[in-house]
Protein backbone atom coordinates (compact mmCIF):
# COMPACT_ATOMS: atom_id res chain seq x y z
CA UNK A 1 0.00 0.00 0.00
CA UNK A 2 2.76 2.37 1.01
CA UNK A 3 4.64 1.75 -2.22
CA UNK A 4 1.55 2.44 -4.29
CA UNK A 5 0.90 5.76 -2.62
CA UNK A 6 4.57 6.61 -3.04
CA UNK A 7 4.38 5.81 -6.76
CA UNK A 8 1.24 7.90 -7.15
CA UNK A 9 3.00 10.73 -5.37
CA UNK A 10 5.96 10.49 -7.75
CA UNK A 11 3.68 10.38 -10.78
CA UNK A 12 1.82 13.44 -9.51
CA UNK A 13 5.10 15.25 -8.99
CA UNK A 14 6.22 14.39 -12.52
CA UNK A 15 2.98 15.55 -14.11
CA UNK A 16 2.95 18.65 -11.93
CA UNK A 17 6.45 19.57 -13.05
CA UNK A 18 5.49 18.99 -16.67
CA UNK A 19 2.38 21.12 -16.42
CA UNK A 20 4.18 23.89 -14.58
CA UNK A 21 6.97 23.95 -17.16
CA UNK A 22 4.66 23.89 -20.15
CA UNK A 23 2.56 26.67 -18.73
CA UNK A 24 5.16 28.88 -17.15
CA UNK A 25 8.44 28.56 -18.95
CA UNK A 26 7.90 27.23 -22.39
CA UNK A 27 5.57 29.43 -24.31
CA UNK A 28 6.78 32.98 -24.44
CA UNK A 29 10.39 31.91 -24.57
CA UNK A 30 10.64 28.61 -26.41
CA UNK A 31 8.04 29.21 -29.13
CA UNK A 32 9.78 32.35 -30.48
CA UNK A 33 13.17 30.71 -29.90
CA UNK A 34 12.23 27.77 -32.11
CA UNK A 35 11.11 30.17 -34.84
CA UNK A 36 14.41 32.04 -34.53
CA UNK A 37 16.38 28.81 -34.77
CA UNK A 38 14.41 27.85 -37.88
CA UNK A 39 14.99 31.27 -39.46
CA UNK A 40 18.73 31.15 -38.73
CA UNK A 41 18.98 27.77 -40.41
CA UNK A 42 16.74 28.46 -43.39
CA UNK A 43 17.11 32.15 -44.16
CA UNK A 44 20.70 33.04 -43.24
CA UNK A 45 23.22 31.73 -45.80
CA UNK A 46 25.96 29.84 -43.97
CA UNK A 47 28.58 31.37 -46.24
CA UNK A 48 27.92 34.75 -44.61
CA UNK A 49 29.78 33.40 -41.58
CA UNK A 50 31.98 30.64 -42.95
CA UNK A 51 33.87 33.07 -45.16
CA UNK A 52 35.54 34.36 -41.98
CA UNK A 53 36.67 30.88 -41.02
CA UNK A 54 38.95 30.08 -43.93
CA UNK A 55 42.65 29.46 -43.77
CA UNK A 56 43.49 32.93 -45.05
CA UNK A 57 41.55 34.69 -42.28
CA UNK A 58 43.81 36.38 -39.71
CA UNK A 59 43.59 35.13 -36.12
CA UNK A 60 41.90 38.23 -34.75
CA UNK A 61 39.04 37.61 -37.17
CA UNK A 62 38.82 33.83 -37.23
CA UNK A 63 38.67 33.34 -33.45
CA UNK A 64 35.88 35.84 -32.72
CA UNK A 65 34.05 34.67 -35.86
CA UNK A 66 34.22 31.07 -34.61
CA UNK A 67 32.92 32.13 -31.23
CA UNK A 68 30.06 34.25 -32.50
CA UNK A 69 29.40 32.10 -35.57
CA UNK A 70 28.09 29.44 -33.23
CA UNK A 71 25.03 31.61 -32.72
CA UNK A 72 24.08 31.29 -36.37
CA UNK A 73 25.51 27.91 -37.28
CA UNK A 74 25.34 25.73 -34.22
CA UNK A 75 21.68 25.37 -33.52
CA UNK A 76 21.95 21.60 -33.53
CA UNK A 77 24.80 19.16 -33.15
CA UNK A 78 24.32 17.82 -36.69
CA UNK A 79 25.61 21.15 -38.02
CA UNK A 80 28.32 21.47 -35.38
CA UNK A 81 30.30 18.34 -36.17
CA UNK A 82 30.66 18.70 -39.97
CA UNK A 83 31.62 22.36 -39.59
CA UNK A 84 34.03 21.55 -36.79
CA UNK A 85 35.70 18.94 -39.00
CA UNK A 86 35.68 21.40 -41.91
CA UNK A 87 37.26 24.26 -39.98
CA UNK A 88 39.88 21.90 -38.60
CA UNK A 89 40.78 20.10 -41.81
CA UNK A 90 40.23 22.72 -44.47
CA UNK A 91 39.73 26.06 -42.76
CA UNK A 92 41.24 28.27 -40.13
CA UNK A 93 42.72 25.30 -38.27
CA UNK A 94 42.54 23.55 -34.92
CA UNK A 95 42.26 26.64 -32.70
CA UNK A 96 39.20 28.27 -34.27
CA UNK A 97 37.63 24.82 -34.74
CA UNK A 98 37.96 24.18 -31.00
CA UNK A 99 36.60 27.65 -30.19
CA UNK A 100 33.60 26.95 -32.41
CA UNK A 101 33.05 23.56 -30.80
CA UNK A 102 33.21 24.99 -27.29
CA UNK A 103 31.14 28.13 -27.71
CA UNK A 104 28.47 26.76 -30.05
CA UNK A 105 26.33 24.82 -27.58
CA UNK A 106 26.54 27.60 -24.99
CA UNK A 107 25.22 30.40 -27.17
CA UNK A 108 22.59 28.69 -29.25
CA UNK A 109 19.38 30.65 -29.10
CA UNK A 110 17.24 27.83 -27.67
CA UNK A 111 19.54 27.10 -24.74
CA UNK A 112 20.02 30.79 -24.08
CA UNK A 113 16.35 31.75 -24.05
CA UNK A 114 15.41 28.73 -21.98
CA UNK A 115 18.18 29.21 -19.42
CA UNK A 116 17.33 32.89 -19.10
CA UNK A 117 13.66 32.27 -18.38
CA UNK A 118 13.83 29.08 -16.32
CA UNK A 119 16.87 29.91 -14.19
CA UNK A 120 17.74 33.56 -14.56
CA UNK A 121 19.12 36.08 -17.00
CA UNK A 122 22.28 36.42 -14.88
CA UNK A 123 23.26 32.79 -15.50
CA UNK A 124 22.42 33.05 -19.20
CA UNK A 125 24.63 36.11 -19.61
CA UNK A 126 27.43 34.59 -17.53
CA UNK A 127 27.22 31.54 -19.76
CA UNK A 128 27.65 33.64 -22.92
CA UNK A 129 30.44 35.88 -21.67
CA UNK A 130 32.49 33.18 -19.96
CA UNK A 131 32.07 30.65 -22.76
CA UNK A 132 33.20 33.15 -25.40
CA UNK A 133 36.23 34.20 -23.32
CA UNK A 134 37.18 30.66 -22.38
CA UNK A 135 36.32 29.23 -25.81
CA UNK A 136 38.81 31.56 -27.43
CA UNK A 137 41.27 30.76 -24.62
CA UNK A 138 41.00 27.01 -25.11
CA UNK A 139 41.22 27.41 -28.88
CA UNK A 140 44.45 29.42 -28.58
CA UNK A 141 45.92 26.92 -26.14
CA UNK A 142 45.11 23.95 -28.36
CA UNK A 143 46.50 25.71 -31.42
CA UNK A 144 49.76 26.38 -29.57
CA UNK A 145 50.02 22.92 -28.07
CA UNK A 146 49.50 21.19 -31.40
CA UNK A 147 51.19 23.72 -33.60
CA UNK A 148 53.12 21.18 -35.68
CA UNK A 149 49.89 19.56 -36.68
CA UNK A 150 48.35 22.74 -38.12
CA UNK A 151 51.45 23.37 -40.19
CA UNK A 152 50.91 20.01 -41.88
CA UNK A 153 47.29 20.93 -42.58
CA UNK A 154 48.20 24.23 -44.11
CA UNK A 155 49.85 22.43 -46.96
CA UNK A 156 46.77 20.41 -47.92
CA UNK A 157 43.83 20.93 -50.24
CA UNK A 158 41.87 23.90 -51.63
CA UNK A 159 40.11 26.38 -49.40
CA UNK A 160 36.55 25.24 -48.72
CA UNK A 161 35.70 28.57 -47.19
CA UNK A 162 36.19 30.81 -50.19
CA UNK A 163 32.49 31.20 -50.98
CA UNK A 164 30.88 34.27 -49.49
CA UNK A 165 27.35 35.57 -49.20
CA UNK A 166 25.60 38.33 -47.37
CA UNK A 167 22.48 38.12 -45.25
CA UNK A 168 19.46 39.55 -47.12
CA UNK A 169 17.82 42.58 -45.55
CA UNK A 170 14.50 40.80 -45.13
CA UNK A 171 16.22 38.10 -43.07
CA UNK A 172 17.74 40.73 -40.77
CA UNK A 173 14.36 42.34 -40.30
CA UNK A 174 12.62 39.06 -39.61
CA UNK A 175 15.26 38.07 -37.05
CA UNK A 176 14.98 41.47 -35.38
CA UNK A 177 11.20 41.12 -35.10
CA UNK A 178 11.50 37.58 -33.73
CA UNK A 179 14.07 38.64 -31.16
CA UNK A 180 11.80 41.52 -30.16
CA UNK A 181 8.95 39.02 -29.77
CA UNK A 182 11.13 36.89 -27.51
CA UNK A 183 12.29 39.83 -25.42
CA UNK A 184 8.85 41.44 -25.13
CA UNK A 185 7.37 38.18 -23.88
CA UNK A 186 10.04 37.34 -21.34
CA UNK A 187 11.77 40.48 -20.10
CA UNK A 188 10.55 41.45 -16.65
CA UNK A 189 10.43 45.22 -16.90
CA UNK A 190 7.58 47.55 -16.01
CA UNK A 191 6.89 48.58 -19.60
CA UNK A 192 5.97 45.00 -20.49
CA UNK A 193 4.55 43.73 -17.21
CA UNK A 194 2.41 46.71 -16.11
CA UNK A 195 -1.25 46.28 -16.90
CA UNK A 196 -2.88 48.89 -19.13
CA UNK A 197 -6.47 47.63 -19.28
CA UNK A 198 -8.62 45.20 -17.41
CA UNK A 199 -11.97 43.52 -18.00
CA UNK A 200 -13.95 40.90 -16.10
CA UNK A 201 -15.45 38.15 -18.18
CA UNK A 202 -18.68 36.65 -16.79
CA UNK A 203 -17.32 33.12 -16.78
CA UNK A 204 -18.35 31.38 -13.57
CA UNK A 205 -16.61 28.53 -11.86
CA UNK A 206 -13.01 29.47 -12.66
CA UNK A 207 -12.21 29.77 -8.97
CA UNK A 208 -13.54 26.27 -8.43
CA UNK A 209 -11.42 25.09 -11.36
CA UNK A 210 -8.35 26.64 -9.72
CA UNK A 211 -9.13 24.81 -6.48
CA UNK A 212 -9.43 21.54 -8.41
CA UNK A 213 -6.13 22.17 -10.19
CA UNK A 214 -4.43 22.81 -6.85
CA UNK A 215 -5.77 19.52 -5.58
CA UNK A 216 -4.72 17.60 -8.69
CA UNK A 217 -1.24 19.11 -8.76
CA UNK A 218 -0.36 19.81 -5.15
CA UNK A 219 2.69 21.99 -4.84
CA UNK A 220 5.11 23.14 -2.22
CA UNK A 221 6.62 26.50 -3.07
CA UNK A 222 9.42 25.92 -0.54
CA UNK A 223 10.70 23.04 -2.66
CA UNK A 224 10.53 25.08 -5.84
CA UNK A 225 7.33 23.47 -7.07
CA UNK A 226 4.99 25.74 -8.94
CA UNK A 227 1.56 24.27 -9.45
CA UNK A 228 -0.75 25.02 -12.34
CA UNK A 229 -2.97 28.08 -12.76
CA UNK A 230 -6.22 28.30 -14.73
CA UNK A 231 -4.29 30.24 -17.37
CA UNK A 232 -1.71 27.47 -17.43
CA UNK A 233 -4.43 24.89 -17.99
CA UNK A 234 -5.83 26.90 -20.93
CA UNK A 235 -2.35 27.16 -22.43
CA UNK A 236 -1.71 23.44 -22.09
CA UNK A 237 -4.96 22.73 -23.96
CA UNK A 238 -3.91 25.18 -26.67
CA UNK A 239 -0.47 23.57 -26.90
CA UNK A 240 -2.03 20.15 -27.41
CA UNK A 241 -4.20 21.65 -30.17
CA UNK A 242 -1.11 23.16 -31.83
CA UNK A 243 0.64 19.82 -31.71
CA UNK A 244 -2.29 18.16 -33.48
CA UNK A 245 -2.64 20.86 -36.14
CA UNK A 246 1.12 21.17 -36.68
CA UNK A 247 1.42 17.45 -37.26
CA UNK A 248 -0.88 17.78 -40.25
CA UNK A 249 0.13 21.27 -41.28
CA UNK A 250 3.89 21.44 -40.83
CA UNK A 251 5.16 17.89 -41.31
CA UNK A 252 4.99 18.32 -45.07
CA UNK A 253 5.23 22.08 -45.28
CA UNK A 254 8.37 21.74 -47.40
CA UNK A 255 6.11 20.50 -50.19
CA UNK A 256 3.54 23.26 -49.85
CA UNK A 257 1.13 24.98 -47.49
CA UNK A 258 -2.21 23.45 -46.62
CA UNK A 259 -5.19 24.45 -44.53
CA UNK A 260 -3.71 22.90 -41.40
CA UNK A 261 -0.60 25.06 -41.75
CA UNK A 262 -2.77 28.15 -41.33
CA UNK A 263 -4.64 26.56 -38.43
CA UNK A 264 -1.41 25.61 -36.65
CA UNK A 265 0.11 29.06 -37.09
CA UNK A 266 -3.09 30.83 -36.00
CA UNK A 267 -3.23 28.61 -32.91
CA UNK A 268 0.39 29.36 -32.12
CA UNK A 269 -0.28 33.10 -32.37
CA UNK A 270 -3.38 32.78 -30.16
CA UNK A 271 -1.39 30.83 -27.60
CA UNK A 272 1.29 33.49 -27.40
CA UNK A 273 -1.35 36.19 -26.97
CA UNK A 274 -3.14 34.25 -24.22
CA UNK A 275 0.18 33.59 -22.52
CA UNK A 276 0.86 37.34 -22.50
CA UNK A 277 -2.43 38.06 -20.69
CA UNK A 278 -2.89 37.82 -16.95
CA UNK A 279 -5.95 35.77 -15.96
CA UNK A 280 -7.13 35.85 -12.37
CA UNK A 281 -10.03 33.62 -11.36
CA UNK A 282 -12.49 35.18 -8.92
CA UNK A 283 -15.89 34.21 -7.56
CA UNK A 284 -17.78 36.58 -9.86
CA UNK A 285 -15.95 35.80 -13.07
CA UNK A 286 -12.59 35.74 -14.76
CA UNK A 287 -10.52 38.93 -14.53
CA UNK A 288 -8.42 39.54 -17.61
CA UNK A 289 -5.60 42.07 -17.43
CA UNK A 290 -3.77 43.35 -20.51
CA UNK A 291 -0.09 43.98 -19.68
CA UNK A 292 2.25 45.84 -22.03
CA UNK A 293 3.70 42.62 -23.35
CA UNK A 294 0.30 41.63 -24.76
CA UNK A 295 0.39 44.61 -27.12
CA UNK A 296 4.10 44.22 -27.87
CA UNK A 297 3.71 40.51 -28.69
CA UNK A 298 0.68 41.24 -30.87
CA UNK A 299 2.46 44.00 -32.78
CA UNK A 300 5.58 41.87 -33.31
CA UNK A 301 3.53 38.97 -34.64
CA UNK A 302 1.56 41.22 -37.00
CA UNK A 303 4.86 42.59 -38.32
CA UNK A 304 6.22 39.08 -38.81
CA UNK A 305 3.15 37.98 -40.79
CA UNK A 306 3.32 41.03 -43.09
CA UNK A 307 7.06 40.62 -43.61
CA UNK A 308 6.81 36.88 -44.31
CA UNK A 309 4.21 37.56 -47.02
CA UNK A 310 5.83 40.58 -48.65
CA UNK A 311 9.55 40.11 -48.11
CA UNK A 312 10.06 36.41 -48.90
CA UNK A 313 9.30 33.89 -51.60
CA UNK A 314 6.72 31.30 -50.50
CA UNK A 315 9.42 28.60 -50.77
CA UNK A 316 11.59 30.47 -48.27
CA UNK A 317 8.75 30.71 -45.79
CA UNK A 318 8.07 27.00 -46.29
CA UNK A 319 11.71 26.22 -45.63
CA UNK A 320 11.66 28.41 -42.50
CA UNK A 321 8.56 26.73 -41.11
CA UNK A 322 9.91 23.30 -41.97
CA UNK A 323 13.20 23.92 -40.15
CA UNK A 324 11.32 25.35 -37.17
CA UNK A 325 9.06 22.33 -36.98
CA UNK A 326 12.03 20.02 -37.42
CA UNK A 327 13.68 21.53 -34.33
CA UNK A 328 10.44 21.23 -32.38
CA UNK A 329 10.01 17.61 -33.39
CA UNK A 330 13.60 16.77 -32.63
CA UNK A 331 13.92 18.54 -29.29
CA UNK A 332 10.49 18.92 -27.75
CA UNK A 333 9.48 15.27 -27.12
CA UNK A 334 12.78 14.59 -25.33
CA UNK A 335 12.35 17.80 -23.35
CA UNK A 336 8.90 16.71 -22.20
CA UNK A 337 10.23 13.32 -21.11
CA UNK A 338 13.13 15.03 -19.36
CA UNK A 339 10.95 17.52 -17.50
CA UNK A 340 8.61 14.72 -16.41
CA UNK A 341 11.56 12.65 -15.19
CA UNK A 342 12.95 15.61 -13.27
CA UNK A 343 9.58 15.98 -11.55
CA UNK A 344 9.53 12.30 -10.61
CA UNK A 345 13.06 12.42 -9.23
CA UNK A 346 12.53 15.68 -7.32
CA UNK A 347 10.88 14.23 -4.19
CA UNK A 348 13.54 11.50 -3.99
CA UNK A 349 16.52 13.83 -3.67
CA UNK A 350 17.18 15.24 -0.24
CA UNK A 351 18.21 18.91 -0.32
CA UNK A 352 20.84 18.09 2.32
CA UNK A 353 22.75 15.95 -0.20
CA UNK A 354 22.97 18.72 -2.75
CA UNK A 355 23.82 21.28 -0.10
CA UNK A 356 26.55 19.09 1.34
CA UNK A 357 28.29 18.71 -2.03
CA UNK A 358 27.62 21.98 -3.82
CA UNK A 359 25.78 24.24 -1.41
CA UNK A 360 28.56 26.79 -1.44
CA UNK A 361 31.08 27.99 -3.99
CA UNK A 362 33.92 25.57 -3.28
CA UNK A 363 36.39 23.79 -5.52
CA UNK A 364 34.80 20.44 -4.65
CA UNK A 365 31.35 21.77 -5.47
CA UNK A 366 32.43 23.09 -8.87
CA UNK A 367 34.32 19.93 -9.75
CA UNK A 368 31.27 17.89 -8.77
CA UNK A 369 29.15 20.03 -11.08
CA UNK A 370 31.54 19.51 -13.99
CA UNK A 371 31.88 15.76 -13.43
CA UNK A 372 28.12 15.34 -13.27
CA UNK A 373 27.89 17.22 -16.55
CA UNK A 374 30.48 15.03 -18.26
CA UNK A 375 29.25 11.65 -17.15
CA UNK A 376 25.53 12.24 -17.49
CA UNK A 377 24.21 12.58 -20.99
CA UNK A 378 21.05 14.63 -21.40
CA UNK A 379 19.35 15.58 -24.65
CA UNK A 380 19.50 19.22 -25.80
CA UNK A 381 17.79 21.63 -23.37
CA UNK A 382 17.04 18.98 -20.73
CA UNK A 383 20.08 20.24 -18.82
CA UNK A 384 18.06 23.35 -18.01
CA UNK A 385 15.22 21.79 -15.94
CA UNK A 386 17.85 19.63 -14.26
CA UNK A 387 19.87 22.69 -13.34
CA UNK A 388 16.67 24.29 -12.09
CA UNK A 389 16.06 21.25 -9.88
CA UNK A 390 19.54 21.54 -8.40
CA UNK A 391 19.04 25.24 -7.81
CA UNK A 392 15.74 24.65 -6.01
CA UNK A 393 17.36 22.01 -3.85
CA UNK A 394 20.05 24.39 -2.67
CA UNK A 395 22.90 24.27 -5.17
CA UNK A 396 25.03 27.41 -5.25
CA UNK A 397 24.88 29.35 -8.52
CA UNK A 398 28.64 28.94 -9.06
CA UNK A 399 28.70 25.14 -9.29
CA UNK A 400 25.42 25.40 -11.17
CA UNK A 401 27.13 27.41 -13.92
CA UNK A 402 30.04 24.95 -13.91
CA UNK A 403 27.53 22.16 -14.55
CA UNK A 404 25.71 24.14 -17.25
CA UNK A 405 28.99 24.90 -19.04
CA UNK A 406 30.25 21.31 -18.96
CA UNK A 407 27.07 19.39 -19.71
CA UNK A 408 26.37 20.39 -23.33
CA UNK A 409 30.08 20.51 -24.16
CA UNK A 410 31.10 17.12 -23.01
CA UNK A 411 29.51 13.75 -22.99
CA UNK A 412 31.20 10.43 -23.60
CA UNK A 413 29.44 10.22 -26.95
CA UNK A 414 30.61 13.63 -28.15
CA UNK A 415 34.16 12.95 -26.95
CA UNK A 416 34.26 9.86 -29.16
CA UNK A 417 33.06 11.81 -32.22
CA UNK A 418 35.57 14.59 -31.55
CA UNK A 419 38.32 11.97 -31.24
CA UNK A 420 37.35 10.51 -34.62
CA UNK A 421 37.96 13.92 -36.20
CA UNK A 422 41.06 15.23 -34.44
CA UNK A 423 42.55 12.09 -32.90
CA UNK A 424 42.45 10.73 -29.39
CA UNK A 425 45.35 12.67 -27.90
CA UNK A 426 44.00 16.05 -28.92
CA UNK A 427 40.46 15.10 -27.95
CA UNK A 428 41.42 14.20 -24.38
CA UNK A 429 43.62 17.26 -24.06
CA UNK A 430 40.59 19.29 -25.08
CA UNK A 431 38.43 17.51 -22.52
CA UNK A 432 40.96 18.31 -19.83
CA UNK A 433 40.98 22.01 -20.68
CA UNK A 434 37.19 22.15 -20.86
CA UNK A 435 36.89 20.52 -17.44
CA UNK A 436 39.44 22.94 -16.02
CA UNK A 437 37.89 26.03 -17.55
CA UNK A 438 34.32 25.03 -16.65
CA UNK A 439 35.40 24.61 -13.04
CA UNK A 440 37.11 27.97 -13.20
CA UNK A 441 34.03 29.58 -14.74
CA UNK A 442 31.88 28.24 -11.89
CA UNK A 443 34.33 29.45 -9.24
CA UNK A 444 34.56 32.93 -10.77
CA UNK A 445 30.84 33.33 -11.27
CA UNK A 446 30.19 31.95 -7.80
CA UNK A 447 32.59 34.51 -6.37
CA UNK A 448 30.67 37.25 -8.16
CA UNK A 449 27.39 35.94 -6.73
CA UNK A 450 29.00 35.97 -3.30
CA UNK A 451 29.84 39.64 -3.70
CA UNK A 452 33.35 39.87 -5.11
CA UNK A 453 33.71 42.83 -7.48
CA UNK A 454 33.07 42.00 -11.12
CA UNK A 455 36.02 44.14 -12.25
CA UNK A 456 38.37 42.21 -10.00
CA UNK A 457 37.12 38.92 -11.44
CA UNK A 458 37.23 40.05 -15.08
CA UNK A 459 40.65 41.63 -14.58
CA UNK A 460 41.96 38.48 -12.92
CA UNK A 461 40.50 36.30 -15.68
CA UNK A 462 42.11 38.27 -18.46
CA UNK A 463 45.41 38.57 -16.63
CA UNK A 464 45.39 34.80 -16.06
CA UNK A 465 44.54 34.08 -19.70
CA UNK A 466 47.23 36.46 -20.91
CA UNK A 467 49.85 34.85 -18.64
CA UNK A 468 48.83 31.41 -19.88
CA UNK A 469 49.04 32.51 -23.51
CA UNK A 470 52.44 34.04 -22.89
CA UNK A 471 53.79 30.92 -21.20
CA UNK A 472 52.45 28.69 -23.96
CA UNK A 473 53.88 31.01 -26.58
CA UNK A 474 57.31 30.64 -24.99
CA UNK A 475 56.95 26.86 -24.96
CA UNK A 476 55.78 26.81 -28.55
CA UNK A 477 58.64 29.04 -29.64
CA UNK A 478 61.10 26.67 -28.00
CA UNK A 479 59.39 23.69 -29.64
CA UNK A 480 59.42 25.47 -33.01
CA UNK A 481 63.19 25.97 -32.76
CA UNK A 482 63.66 22.26 -32.23
CA UNK A 483 61.42 21.53 -35.23
CA UNK A 484 63.33 23.91 -37.45
CA UNK A 485 66.61 22.23 -36.63
CA UNK A 486 65.89 18.97 -38.51
CA UNK A 487 64.28 20.97 -41.33
CA UNK A 488 67.66 22.50 -42.05
CA UNK A 489 68.67 19.03 -43.14
CA UNK A 490 65.97 18.98 -45.82
CA UNK A 491 68.09 20.26 -48.74
CA UNK A 492 70.47 17.34 -48.24
CA UNK A 493 67.70 14.89 -49.02
CA UNK A 494 66.60 16.70 -52.17
CA UNK A 495 69.52 15.56 -54.35
CA UNK A 496 68.83 12.01 -53.22
CA UNK A 497 65.31 12.26 -54.60
CA UNK A 498 66.42 13.72 -57.91
CA UNK A 499 69.14 11.13 -58.34
CA UNK A 500 66.48 8.44 -58.38
CA UNK A 501 65.22 9.61 -61.76
CA UNK B 1 25.94 6.00 -68.38
CA UNK B 2 24.98 5.23 -64.83
CA UNK B 3 24.96 8.02 -62.29
CA UNK B 4 27.11 7.80 -59.21
CA UNK B 5 25.31 9.61 -56.39
CA UNK B 6 26.45 10.15 -52.82
CA UNK B 7 24.37 11.60 -50.02
CA UNK B 8 26.70 12.99 -47.37
CA UNK B 9 25.32 13.12 -43.87
CA UNK B 10 24.25 10.74 -41.18
CA UNK B 11 21.35 10.70 -38.82
CA UNK B 12 19.89 14.17 -39.14
CA UNK B 13 16.38 14.65 -40.44
CA UNK B 14 17.46 16.67 -43.48
CA UNK B 15 19.90 13.95 -44.54
CA UNK B 16 17.13 11.38 -44.59
CA UNK B 17 14.91 13.80 -46.48
CA UNK B 18 17.60 14.42 -49.10
CA UNK B 19 18.02 10.69 -49.64
CA UNK B 20 14.26 10.37 -50.13
CA UNK B 21 14.23 13.24 -52.62
CA UNK B 22 17.17 11.75 -54.54
CA UNK B 23 15.44 8.39 -54.81
CA UNK B 24 12.28 10.08 -56.05
CA UNK B 25 14.25 12.09 -58.62
CA UNK B 26 16.09 9.02 -59.91
CA UNK B 27 12.79 7.20 -60.24
CA UNK B 28 11.23 10.11 -62.17
CA UNK B 29 14.14 10.21 -64.58
CA UNK B 30 14.16 6.46 -64.93
CA UNK B 31 17.96 6.27 -65.06
CA UNK B 32 20.36 3.81 -63.56
CA UNK B 33 22.11 5.14 -60.48
CA UNK B 34 24.00 3.96 -57.46
CA UNK B 35 23.07 5.88 -54.33
CA UNK B 36 25.41 5.75 -51.34
CA UNK B 37 24.75 7.45 -48.02
CA UNK B 38 27.73 8.14 -45.79
CA UNK B 39 28.52 10.01 -42.61
CA UNK B 40 32.29 9.79 -42.94
CA UNK B 41 34.07 13.03 -42.02
CA UNK B 42 36.91 12.28 -44.45
CA UNK B 43 34.36 12.18 -47.26
CA UNK B 44 33.02 15.57 -46.12
CA UNK B 45 36.54 16.97 -46.25
CA UNK B 46 37.17 15.41 -49.66
CA UNK B 47 34.28 17.37 -51.16
CA UNK B 48 34.82 20.50 -49.03
CA UNK B 49 31.43 20.01 -47.41
CA UNK B 50 30.79 22.28 -44.43
CA UNK B 51 27.16 21.64 -43.66
CA UNK B 52 25.20 18.46 -44.05
CA UNK B 53 23.39 17.26 -46.01
CA UNK B 54 25.55 17.27 -49.10
CA UNK B 55 24.71 15.88 -52.53
CA UNK B 56 27.53 14.54 -54.68
CA UNK B 57 26.87 13.53 -58.27
CA UNK B 58 29.67 11.85 -60.25
CA UNK B 59 32.24 13.07 -57.73
CA UNK B 60 31.05 16.69 -57.81
CA UNK B 61 29.42 18.45 -54.86
CA UNK B 62 26.24 19.97 -56.27
CA UNK B 63 24.32 20.96 -53.12
CA UNK B 64 25.40 21.55 -49.54
CA UNK B 65 23.62 22.47 -46.33
CA UNK B 66 20.19 22.38 -47.90
CA UNK B 67 17.67 19.97 -49.32
CA UNK B 68 16.82 20.82 -52.94
CA UNK B 69 13.28 20.06 -54.10
CA UNK B 70 12.80 16.87 -56.12
CA UNK B 71 12.33 18.92 -59.31
CA UNK B 72 15.65 20.70 -58.71
CA UNK B 73 17.43 17.38 -58.20
CA UNK B 74 15.92 16.08 -61.44
CA UNK B 75 17.43 19.08 -63.27
CA UNK B 76 20.79 18.55 -61.56
CA UNK B 77 20.88 14.89 -62.54
CA UNK B 78 19.71 15.58 -66.08
CA UNK B 79 22.55 18.09 -66.52
CA UNK B 80 25.02 15.39 -65.53
CA UNK B 81 23.58 12.98 -68.09
CA UNK B 82 23.96 15.32 -71.04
Amino acid sequence: MNIISLLIGLLQSGLGNLAAYLAAHVLLCLVPAFFIAGALTALVPKEAVTRYLGRAAPKFISYPASAIGGFVLAVCSCTIMPLFAGIYKKGAGLGPAITFLFVGPAINILALAYTGVAIGMDIAIARIVLSIAFGIGIGLIMALLFRKDDMAHDAAGPDAFAASASVPRASWLLLALLVFLLIAGTLQVGLFTDSYAQITLPIRGTDALQATLNRLVPFDAARGEEGVTVQGAVLIVLLAAIAGAAWRGLNRVDEGFNRWTTVALALAATTLLVAALRLTPAAGGLTVAFPGKFFAVGAAMAGIVVLARRGFEPEQVQEWLWETWRFVRQIFPLLIVGVFAVGVVRPLIRPEWIEAVAGSNTLVGNVAGVLFGVFMYFPTLVEVPIARLFLDLGMHRGPLLAYLMADPELSLQSILIIASVIGRRKAWTYVGWVALFSTLAGLLYGAWVDGVSAWLILGGTFAGLALLALALNRLAARAARSIIAPQVAVPETVPVETSEH
Amino acid sequence: MALNIKVLGSGCANCARLEKHVKAAVEQLGVEATIVKTGDFDEYAKYNLLATPGLVVNDKLVAAGRVPAVSQIVTLLANELV
